[in-house]
């Protein structure tokens, strides 16, 4: 009896530990307690997407907005690459930050300014 | 044992986030800059953007449509004529056979309905937009310059050198990365927002007022009217390309 129950425990415990994992992959890099990068808080508010969601998919976010502006001619000007910087400062404390972190080096910005206009 | 509910008890604030986020916007989209251009504006099918030359409005010592290209779009000057890059240039037109006066024209890419440089373009990086407009994408150029050989109006150029952005240079154009070609866009970041090309604009502020653009599908502007009244020309019309820069008096 004793026995049967400390396995349904260790189970439960068990899927917990997956399910938190699980979830971590969602969390803010902060959150799972990692020495990872402290970026420049955004000057202003709300990011063109939500911040969690942006944090994962922001490369595909800025190619299709690309695919859709150059090819296609849609251009949306609060959600253009230029304006990235209008909250997101500093590319230096923010975007590089934490791609030298994540070891991905975007070469957008050979070509891409990345200026603050307030 | 506290301590594991606590955390169970994040990790379920943290999925019921997550489950209300992706897609969802909770919060509405920053506002637009103060400027009177929309938020978002898009290139029109319907539309075919198109400029004519009035060649004897054209001087020959006037070069300010050169001059406000370079501006607008900071196209570099290398100091090296063979790698210079050029989106507009001056040309001059000698008729020996007729004896006519030596003419002065502004040349650059004629946005042809049939381009032979996005045909050969192996990437698909020149393409043809909606509204006539033949561009490049530079994302997708690899600089293999077939485009420039096939081009017959000597339009394109290969950046060879990558560039810094000039003083006081237009934040709207990007700076150059070696390896892509480049040509006149008719000034399409301008055209999205309203605005005429910065040569035509300059043309007519400071040149001759040679230069007119606009949309030749719409009866209503003055340049289809002029193209449909007027007997105009273009550049090798033999080629066949249907070049959508005409001229008038050569
Ligand atoms: C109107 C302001 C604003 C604009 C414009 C904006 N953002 Fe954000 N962004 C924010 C805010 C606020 C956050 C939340 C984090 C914070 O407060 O610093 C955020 C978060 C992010 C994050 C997640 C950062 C993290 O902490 O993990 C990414 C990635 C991001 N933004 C990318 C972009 C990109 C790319 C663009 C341009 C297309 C952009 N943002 C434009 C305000 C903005
Ligand atoms: C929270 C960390 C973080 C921040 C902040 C961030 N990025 Fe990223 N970025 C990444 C990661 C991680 C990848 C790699 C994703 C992949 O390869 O799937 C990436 C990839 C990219 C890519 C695609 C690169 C490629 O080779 O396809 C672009 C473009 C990009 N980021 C632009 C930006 C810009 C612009 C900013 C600043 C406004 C920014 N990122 C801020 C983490 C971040
Ligand atoms: C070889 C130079 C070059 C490189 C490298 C480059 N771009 Fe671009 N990009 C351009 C040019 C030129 C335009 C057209 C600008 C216009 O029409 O306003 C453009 C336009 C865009 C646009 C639409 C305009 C805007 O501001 O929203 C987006 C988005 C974009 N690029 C994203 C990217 C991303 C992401 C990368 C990196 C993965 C990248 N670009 C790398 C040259 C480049």
């Amino acid at each position: 009896m004793m026995r049967l129950r400390e396995v349904a425990l260790y189970r439960i415990i068990l899927m917990a530990v997956v399910g938190v994992l699980c979830l971590m992959d969602n969390m803010p890099v902060w959150a799972m307690g990692a020495a990872v990068p402290q970026l420049q808080p955004a000057q202003d508010k709300p990011c063109v997407r939500d911040p969690a969601w942006m944090r994962r998919n922001h490369p595909e976010f800025l190619r299709q907005k690309r695919d859709l502006t150059v090819r296609e001619g849609v251009r949306v000007r609060n959600e253009s690459l230029a304006r990235c910087a209008t909250c997101h400062q500093d590319r230096a404390q923010f975007c590089d930050r934490c791609h030298q972190y994540a070891g991905v080096d975007p070469n957008c910005f050979t070509c891409h300014n990345y200026v603050h206009t307030p | 044992m506290m301590d594991r509910r606590a955390v169970l008890g994040l990790g379920g604030a943290v999925a019921v986030g997550t489950l209300l986020a992706p897609g969802i916007r909770l919060l509405a989209a920053p506002q637009p800059s103060s400027s009177s251009v929309p938020n978002k504006t898009e290139a029109l099918a319907t539309q075919r953007w198109a400029m004519l030359i009035d060649v004897n409005k054209c001087s020959a010592d006037c070069s300010s449509c050169i001059a406000a290209c370079r501006e607008e779009n900071h196209v570099p000057m290398f100091g090296d004529a063979d790698r210079d890059i050029h989106w507009i240039r001056k040309v001059e037109l000698r008729d020996r056979e007729r004896r006519k006066p030596t003419l002065s024209l502004p040349a650059l890419c004629n946005h042809c309905e049939h381009p032979p440089c996005v045909h050969v373009c192996p990437t698909g990086a020149s393409f043809i937009r909606k509204d006539g407009l033949v561009l490049i994408d530079e994302h997708r150029c690899i600089g293999c310059r077939y485009c420039i050989i096939a081009c017959p109006y000597k339009s394109r150029s290969l950046v060879y050198f990558s560039t810094q952005m000039p003083i006081g240079g237009n934040p709207k154009i990007p700076i150059r990365a070696k390896g892509v070609v480049e040509k006149c866009t008719f000034c399409v970041h301008r055209i999205d927002e309203g605005l005429q090309p910065a040569c035509v604009e300059a043309c007519s502020r400071s040149g001759g007022g040679a230069m007119l653009f606009g949309d030749l599908n719409d009866p209503k502007t003055e340049i289809s009217q002029r193209v449909k009244m007027l007997r105009t020309e273009v550049m090798r019309e033999d080629l066949g390309l249907k070049p959508h820069v005409h001229y008038q008096g050569l």
